[in-house]
């Protein structure tokens, strides 16, 4: 509904009916529209987190580490474009419950990049807030191309971000290399399926 | 003095709440504009003798004024335009003359403030011939602003998310037109450089930038903005400079 009208638009009752169901089971589960707004951003980015961390589980090494987490992060935006525009689109104008719970969903990456520093020849020397920045940045860039083309593409986006996120510790022939080897990986997956 | 010195200098409203002081130019920040000398700042009721385009562009000015020092003590969604008329100390009638709606001024107001906040950047990047210089310099005069006008800056990066779609376009699009500043890094450098430039870098790193600086203020830590400045320069000028040299520009005073 909100990815329709935007969080402003939309008024109860066009969720009840949207849903199929009562005013009254309306008011059951959620007190009011903010609190089902936030509900469905947080089911949205925790589901996205979990497959990050699952993705990121998976390897040893750090940097395949962040681009398997990158790579699951963007496939579930491309899979779920109106959950992520909710959550990253329209959450940011749907009051402070809601931007805060986008500030939190970064923290999971913030930490997950800063273990880069223990990897990186010049790990020490990195500003302290650069992961806040890296972080900022792919958020950024993905709220961009939701809330203009209403969708991202993978496969032009993924590489660049992987790219982006890794050439400060990795400096940048590194980083290309990690990104290019991960869009080989994915361009056979693709293939198989 | 406690918000929008900028507003006050040009505006010639004093932050002060109440009705009696409002218009008044403040003793402590005299308006030196020529266009508003200290004494027309207040308009009298009744015959003033001031044109009727003066009056009204005065009157418009000073709900803009009105609308930022009401957002600052309700926020927006708690904003009235009885608040906003008060801060401006003009009838709900004159309002209802220049704005359709709160939303409408508040556009006019984050307008306003961006115009501003585009002008200093630009100027000071023009100011200085070579690129991470210029870079250093614009960064340099965002913060600077942002920090002296604590509550603009809340309005320009936290409430301008709440206040509806308009806004949020314009803030996308204010945010976006900083890439340019940070393309203009690429001319000149080594080929080896260019090939690990994305074309989403420059899109990247201002968003990164913006995001370390409204984290901040939504947190009410403005205070710490100013204090960025080395990072958010070595965080910007890393791709184009590499690290080392970043860093050196960064944190040299």
């Amino acid at each position: 509904m909100v990815s329709e009208k935007g969080y402003r638009g939309v008024v109860v009752a066009d969720v009840v009916k949207r849903a199929g169901v009562a005013r009254n089971t309306f008011y059951e589960n959620f007190g009011s529209k903010e609190a089902c707004f936030l509900a469905a951003q947080e089911y949205a980015m925790s589901t996205a987190l979990e497959r990050v961390v699952e993705a990121a589980g998976v390897h040893e090494a750090w940097p395949q580490r962040i681009r398997a987490g990158l790579t699951a992060f963007i496939d579930y935006v491309a899979a779920e474009p109106a959950l992520a525009r909710l959550a990253m689109v329209d959450a940011l104008s749907a009051g402070p419950a809601s931007v805060k719970c986008y500030e939190e969903s970064q923290q999971a990456f913030i930490s997950l990049f800063r273990l880069g520093r223990d990897v990186s020849r010049h790990g020490a020397d990195l500003p302290e807030t650069m992961e806040e920045a890296l972080v900022g940045g792919v958020f950024w860039i993905i709220h961009q191309r939701l809330a203009f083309a209403g969708e991202i593409s993978v496969p032009e986006l993924l590489p660049e971000l992987v790219e982006f996120a890794l050439t400060p510790y990795l400096g940048p022939d590194e980083a290309r290399a990690v990104a290019a080897a991960g869009e080989a990986e994915g361009s056979r997956a693709t293939r198989r399926r | 003095m406690n918000s929008r010195n900028w507003l006050v200098s040009q505006y010639g409203t004093s932050s002060s709440g109440s009705v009696s002081s409002v218009l008044l130019s403040d003793p402590v920040n005299p308006v030196e504009s020529p266009e508003f000398p200290p004494e027309l700042a207040r308009l009298p009721p009744g015959r003033h003798g001031l044109p009727r385009e003066f009056v009204a562009r005065n009157q418009r000015e000073r709900l803009i004024a009105g609308l930022a020092e009401a957002v600052a003590e309700n926020g927006y969604a708690g904003t009235t335009i009885a608040h906003i008329t008060r801060h401006a100390a003009v009838s709900r009638r004159t309002f209802y003359e220049h704005f359709g709606s709160k939303d409408e001024c508040f556009v006019a107001a984050y307008d306003t403030v961006m115009a501003e906040l585009c002008k200093r950047v630009g100027e000071a990047f023009e100011q200085e011939e070579d690129w991470p210089q210029a870079i250093r310099a614009g960064i340099a005069a965002m913060l600077e602003f942002l920090t002296a006008e604590p509550h603009l800056a809340r309005l320009s990066m936290v409430e301008a998310l709440v206040a509806g779609p308009v806004v949020v376009e314009r803030y996308d699009a204010a945010i976006q037109s900083l890439v340019p500043y940070f393309q203009a890094g690429r001319k000149g450098r080594p080929k080896e450089i260019l090939a690990g430039l994305s074309p989403t870098t420059e899109e990247a790193l201002v968003g990164g930038m913006v995001s370390l600086i409204s984290r901040r203020i939504f947190a009410g830590r403005a205070e710490e903005i100013e204090a960025l400045l080395p990072d958010l320069v070595e965080f910007t000028l890393t791709p184009y400079l590499g690290s080392v040299e970043a860093a050196k520009v960064a944190r040299e005073s």
